[in-house]
This record gives C-alpha cells, structure tokens and sequence, in this order.
C-alpha cells in the first residue's frame, strides 16, 4: 500500500504583511499525478518552492517523503526533481555539460548517472544531441532537457511547474508524452498548470489553489461538483428551460436538441426537476449523472474564491 | 561543507568563461594595457636618458636629487614603484567581471533556481563562485607581471646594463598583495550582484570600488603620495581586513530564501 508522498498542513506563506497562500491543507500519495491549478500568482509557484525547500514556510508543517520542508531542506532537495517554470539552462554549455553539473551537485557515481542521462536523453527524442550548446535547442527541446536534469538523480517527487508554459502545440505534445512516461514510472508528480486538458489527461487528482486552496479532489469527482444531470426529452428541450429554471432552488438549463443539462446545488433536488418536466407535459425518456466540462468548474471554483 | 560541489561550481564556471569569448576578450584587454603602458614608459625614459626634460620632472619628484644621480634611473625607478598601484586595479578589476557574471548573470538568465533547488549550500556556492574568479584572476596577474618584467628589462637593458625586474617589492606585492585585492574584487562583485539582477549593473556599481585605488595612484603621480614597500603593505592589511568582512556579507546575502523571492 502506497505511503504519503506529501503531507501539507495549513501551510502558510507571506511575503512581508502580503500573503502568498494560507492555510494550504493536502497529502498526495507515493505514485500518484497531482495537478495543482490555479491562475497566474495563486500561489502554486510558491507552494512548489516550499515542498522543495527553496522558501521557508511563514506557518505550518509539510514533510515531502517524509523530510521536513523546514529542517530538512538540504536532504529534501537532493531527494525531490524540480522543473521550474523556466527551463534554466547554461546556454555556452553542452547538454552534456549541462547535465553533467548536476549530477557533480547531486555527487552521484558519474559514469553510472551519466548513462542513465543518456538514455532519458534517447527516450525524450535528444539522442545524439548532446555535444550540441543548451543555447541551439528549440524551447521544447530546451524543457525536454530540463527534465533529464530534474531526474537524474531519480528523485522519488518530481515537481513540474507549468512544464508546457510557452511552448507550440507540437513542442508541449512531446513534453507532454514525456511526464505521461514518467508517471507509469510510478513516480509521484506534482503538476502545477493552468492548462486544464493537460492536467486532465495527466492527473487522478486536483489542487485548485487561489491564494488558499479550493477544492482538491479527482477529475472526475471535480467534474461532478454539484448536482448535474442530462434529462432526455421528445422533441426540443430548449421549451422545457424555462420550466426548470423557474423553480425555486434556482437550477441552471442548458439545451442542446433533446437533451437538457440542469445543474443545481444538490442531488437531491433531481427528483423536483423530473416532477416539473413532467408536470410541464414533457416526456422524459432518461435522466442521467452529467459531468460538467472541467473548465466550468474551475472557473466556478476561481471566481468564488474571488468573493 | 562538500568539497566534490566546491569543484563542481569551479568546473561549469571555468567551463562556461572559456567559452564566453566577450568575457574572455575583456579579460586581455586591461591586463594588455596594463603591461603595454609602463614597458612604454620606461623605454621612452631609457631611449633617450639624457633629455633635459627628465631632471625637471625629477626635480618635481624630488628637488633635492644630486646632480650626479641619472635622471632617467631615478625617473624608471618611481614610475616602477608608482605602477604597482595602478598594477593592482589588475587582481580587483578580473573578478569583478567574471563574478559578476557568475552570480548576477545567473539570476539573469533564469538559471538561479535550478542551481539553488540542488543540494549546494550557500557557503559552498560563494565558495565554488569566488574560487571560479580568483584563480583566473590570479594567474592572468601573475603572467602579466612575468610580461610585465621581461619586457621592462628588454627595454630598459641598452642603458642600465642590469635587469630592475622583478625586485623584492614587486614580487611581495604580486605574490602577497595581489591576491588580498582579488579577493576584495570578488567580494564586491559577489555582494552586489546578490542585490541587483544584471551582470552588467552589477559590474559598472562594483568598478566603482576601483576608483580609490585609481586615486591613490593619481596621488603618487601628482607626488602628494610617496609610495613604497611599507605603503603598500598598509594597503594590503587594510585591504586584508575588508575581504573578511565582505566573506561574511557574501555568505550572508547568499540566503536561499532571498535570491528566490526577490529575482526569480
């Protein structure tokens, strides 16, 4: 049975009076993809930096494999991967040579992790590349280096912040592919992003953080959040909106053909939805659990933690 | 402290300063400069000893110099003891801009985080950084001194018939006094560019800290300074004292937590 990768407790970060997350509350199982979302200054940056021990935490405890954030850090930076935002290379320098001063920061066996930096660079597409400078690299190339250098030395957490940020389509596929091939590694990975179908395709669960944290939850169960559910009608469900949304407990209808999707805050409110459909003449051929595009619900879950 | 992450820096800053021609060629020009102009000067006063001119600068110098005593010997002699202040802008100005490069130019060019998200410590990175600019400036010191006195002796040989370099105050001064100013050199520039975010900013605030040695020497020129074995062994001491403090303030400034929040 899998332990705890990560263990956040009310972990609270400010800078001078401003605060940067508060009260930061979530554990991440060993082999599990976490997707932390949140817009630009939520604060996911900043979380990822105390998990990794660059910035100390104004308030509570966290522990990443077990080390502490703040008494372990040194010890916890050599067992934590971290990509940062930026790729962060040495421009004049090789990928070699790039890569090789980590693993001499790292102090691991050279000639051991120097082969094993070769054949993440064969299985990220950047075999044979080697000898060239960081600085000739196109950006996907670029973060795809940054990668093997955030696992050389096989860190059991890898943090990856905004890993496809700025990149074309084609460049943030293959970077894409290449944390996809890591996960089945079994490694736990922290994906922080606001690019929600990767993060959909990419993690079990979610962090939506804005300055505190909204919600963490599956995908799935995300999608879900709320009552939603797909009422298939005879002929047009577009007459029967204004039925559904006259009743009392205020749910949303959307029709699209047959098909009307209510939302509404409780399940328990299905059963009232279905009552005036048919009260109204409609005749209701299935009623089924919809799940709300993930998008929805996080700018939902965003624009309440505005107010 | 890990002496394999030590090496570690030294090796990808040597490895990057090599191939950073801009810096390299910057590297040669002052030290050039500074080897090209006294060789100019001592030949000028040793090709042509007898020019009247030479006693009025003498006497300038020093107005009770005996009528027996040459001109030129006396003139190659102070611009010899004169040089050695200006010599020293060499082991202060080299640091400056690798380290400068070194450390601000890694928050520069976003490459601060990922060096800082390894295992090195802050001691060891200042440790690893400052070694990385010492050396080279150190060694480009000392070879320039080795050209500095085979081309003194080259010139000033048809007229004094004995070689004046290297004497005791030059070799105590680049095998002593140098490396003290190096270090104030790399302190400054490491402590600046721990507080601003370009390399180049960095290097202009931190050139500043050359000026008083400039001023010293102008003082010697101008003869308002007399200096010497004793002067510049004061300098030394003086400067000896400053490079401690400025360790401290570089280890200090080489908080995590700040060059985190504040340049990245």
């Amino acid at each position: 049975m899998p332990g705890l990768a990560i263990d956040a407790r009310a972990l609270t970060k400010s800078f001078g009076e401003r605060p940067a997350v508060e009260g930061l509350t979530f554990q991440v199982q060993e082999g599990e993809v976490f997707g932390l979302l949140g817009p630009n200054g939520a604060g996911k940056t900043t979380t990822v930096r105390m998990l990794t021990g660059l910035l100390r935490p104004t308030s509570g405890e966290a522990t990443v494999l077990g080390l502490d954030v703040r008494t372990g850090a040194e010890q916890l930076r050599r067992a934590v991967g971290l990509l940062t935002e930026q790729p962060g290379l040495y421009d004049r320098l090789t990928a070699e040579e790039n890569l090789r001063f980590f693993i001499k920061l790292n102090e691991l066996d050279e000639p051991a992790a120097w082969a094993r930096a070769v054949r993440y660079l064969e299985r990220f597409g950047l075999g044979g590349r080697e000898k060239e400078p960081a600085g000739s690299y196109s950006k996907g190339m670029r973060q795809k280096l940054a990668i093997v250098r955030a696992i050389v030395h096989e860190p059991k957490v890898i943090f990856l912040d905004e890993p496809t940020s700025g990149l074309d389509p084609e460049a943030a596929r293959t970077v894409r592919d290449a944390v996809a091939e890591l996960a089945s590694e079994g490694r736990t990975i922290i994906l922080c992003s606001h690019n929600l179908p990767e993060v959909e395709r990419l993690c079990a669960r979610v962090g939506v953080v804005k300055g505190k944290l909204l919600a963490v939850s599956t995908v799935r169960a995300l999608r879900r959040q709320g009552a939603s559910v797909a009422v298939r009608v005879d002929g047009e469900a577009a007459r029967f909106a204004d039925v559904v949304k006259a009743l009392p407990f205020g749910p949303g209808a959307l029709a699209d053909g047959e098909v009307l999707t209510v939302t509404m805050e409780k399940d328990q409110d299905v059963p009232e939805v279905i009552a005036a459909l048919v009260k109204a003449g409609a005749r209701v051929h299935s009623a089924l659990p919809a799940e709300r595009p993930l998008e929805e619900v996080y700018l939902d879950l965003v624009k309440g933690g505005e107010a | 402290m890990r002496l394999r992450r030590v090496q570690a820096v030294v090796w990808k800053e040597l490895t990057d300063l090599k191939k950073n021609r801009g810096l390299l060629l910057s590297l040669l020009v002052l030290p050039a400069m500074l080897v090209v102009v006294p060789i100019g000067t001592v030949f000028a006063y040793a090709s042509n000893p007898e020019d009247p001119n030479l006693r009025t600068m003498a006497l300038y110098y020093d107005p009770k110099l005996p009528m027996n005593v040459s001109a030129a010997t006396f003139l190659i002699e102070k611009a010899l003891v004169d040089w050695f202040g200006m010599f020293l802008v060499m082991p202060i100005f080299v640091p400056i801009l690798i380290s400068s490069q070194a450390v601000a130019g890694e928050k520069e060019r976003r490459t601060i985080e990922p060096l800082l998200a390894s295992p090195i410590t802050a001691v060891e990175l200042v440790a690893g950084k400052s070694l990385a600019s010492l050396v080279p400036a150190v060694a480009i010191s000392w070879v320039a001194f080795a050209a500095f006195c085979a081309g003194v002796d080259v010139v000033s040989w048809h007229f004094l018939k004995v070689t004046l370099m290297p004497n005791g105050m030059w070799l105590f001064g680049v095998g002593v006094i140098a490396p003290l100013f190096a270090f104030f050199g790399n302190g400054i520039a490491v402590v600046i560019s721990a507080r601003v975010a370009e390399a180049r900013l960095a290097q202009q605030i931190a050139g500043v800290c050359v000026l008083p040695v400039v001023g010293l020497v102008a003082l010697q020129i101008a003869g308002v300074l007399r200096a010497g074995g004793a002067y510049y062994a004061i300098q030394g001491a003086v400067v000896l004292v400053l490079d401690v403090l400025l360790l401290v303030a570089a280890v200090r400034l080489f908080d995590r937590e700040r060059l985190i929040s504040r340049w990245t």
